[in-house]
């Protein structure tokens, strides 16, 4: 006899678990996408936000400075305004790293079509 | 300045490196404030809060900030610490608790007081051997390099372990086998060599010997039955309902004659625990649980073989 087991899923809260997950490596390419002009953090995560990036300003904050010290990100700060604010934009070696992400982005894309089409 | 904003960003910059404090706290300000502004809430006070709450653990982003594990021990190092310590307390801690609890019997002649210490070792070993482990493994995810934390998992398959046939396996038959004989001898040798000897140069047996006119025989026959079947289930070729009904039949016939002894306190023989005990007696308490742990050890026996047998039936 074959025993088998059968969850009751809620599909909403799965969709959306996995899609975070799918999401997850995204929000770099976008950065990496976005600052080809120079942004501060609240004003990225906006631009993001706007775009449909769901992320985090505790996530995304901490994220640029890694990405600042990996050298795909320069800084500087900006005090001609009221408020000194910290500027990112994209090093050649970002730029670099960004046209290889694209590319694996499609490979990606190109992957999944074949697969849901063959099903 | 003392706001609450100003305490969120302390929290957060010293728990990072000397180097980035002053850089990262005056952009989490900056970022704070771009935040607050957005929002054009009347009640600043309030919007202040929600913005920090929004922010999250200062321990949270801190951690962040300083590209650190929100863990303990960090994923690459915890397979190694799980075999480390599955090692250590399969092979240390046994050792240990066996060579205190002889130390013990030699010194004291005291059985009780030996099992006692016994117990004693195996928790306070075994907190020490997990809690100085786990704060080896700790420091040691904290201050590796990222590439040697990398190198230290290099796992390869030739760390698999043959697969243990869990089915069919003549091991666990065998061992229980093994197990109720040795009761039986125990239960007859205990009798025939008396083997304690007490203070005035008597020697006594373990158990009452008033069992042997009555109670001691269905344990005895009991475990026989048990030694047979297990030994046919480990070589015989056929299992059947019939051995099932057996294996009902004699683990009663063994546990609930022992239950009833152990709860009724009639198990020992008077001396013996005279003897050892001195003027102490131990709780009834102690006995009726002693009871219900054979009872239920008796009960999960007989389920496992009800389910084998009816697996076997279903396999044919």
């Amino acid at each position: 006899m074959v025993h088998s087991i059968v969850w009751r899923v809620d599909t909403a809260e799965a969709i959306a678990s996995q899609a975070q997950e799918l999401r997850r490596g995204t929000v770099v390419l976008a950065c990496l996408a976005l600052l080809t002009t120079p942004q501060y953090g609240y004003a990225l995560l906006e631009t993001l936000d706007a775009a449909g990036v769901a992320v985090d300003g505790n996530t995304l904050y901490p994220l640029l400075r890694r990405l600042e010290k990996q050298g795909l990100l320069t800084s500087e700060w900006n005090t001609d305004e009221s408020r000194p604010r910290k500027f990112y934009r994209i090093s050649a070696a970002g730029a670099a790293v960004r046209d290889g992400l694209i590319g694996e982005w499609h490979d990606l894309v190109d992957t999944i079509d074949r697969l849901t089409k063959e099903a | 300045m003392d706001t609450l904003t100003e305490r969120y960003v302390q929290e957060v910059v010293r728990r990072i490196p000397a180097a980035s404090r002053e850089d990262v706290g005056r952009e989490l300000r900056a970022t704070i404030a771009d935040t607050l502004e957005a929002r054009d809430e009347p009640d600043r006070a309030a919007a202040e809060r929600a913005v920090l709450t929004e922010m999250g653990d200062p321990i949270r982003l801190a951690a962040r900030y300083a590209d650190r594990p929100l863990a303990l021990i960090g994923p690459d190092l915890y397979p190694t610490y799980v075999r480390v310590l599955t090692m250590l307390l399969a092979t240390v801690l046994p050792v240990v608790v066996l060579v205190s609890m002889v130390a013990d019997l030699v010194e004291n002649n005291d059985l009780g007081g030996a099992i006692g210490s016994g117990i004693g070792s195996l928790i306070t070993v075994g907190a020490q051997v997990f809690a100085w482990l786990t704060l080896a493994f700790f420091l040691l995810s904290r201050y590796q390099h990222r590439d040697e934390r990398a190198r230290t998992t290099a796992w390869t398959p030739d760390a698999l372990r043959p697969v243990r046939r869990a089915d069919r396996s003549t091991a666990a038959p065998v061992a229980s086998a093994t197990w109720h004989a040795a009761l039986a001898v125990l239960l007859v040798w205990q009798q025939l060599a008396l083997p304690y000897r007490a203070a005035n140069g008597d020697r006594l047996p373990v158990l009452d010997p008033a069992l042997w006119s009555g109670l001691a025989w269905p344990i005895l026959l009991g475990l026989l039955a048990l030694v047979a079947l297990d030994l046919h289930r480990a070589f015989g070729r056929v299992r059947d309902a019939r051995s099932t009904v057996g294996y009902l039949v004699a683990e009663a016939a063994f546990t609930l004659p022992l239950a009833w002894l152990v709860w009724d306190r009639a198990i020992f023989d008077p001396r013996f625990l005279h003897e050892v005990n001195g003027t102490w007696t131990a709780p009834a308490a102690w006995y009726s649980g002693a009871a219900l742990i054979i009872l239920a050890i008796g009960m999960l026996e007989v389920m496992k073989r009800v389910r084998e047998g009816r697996q076997a039936g279903q396999g044919c």
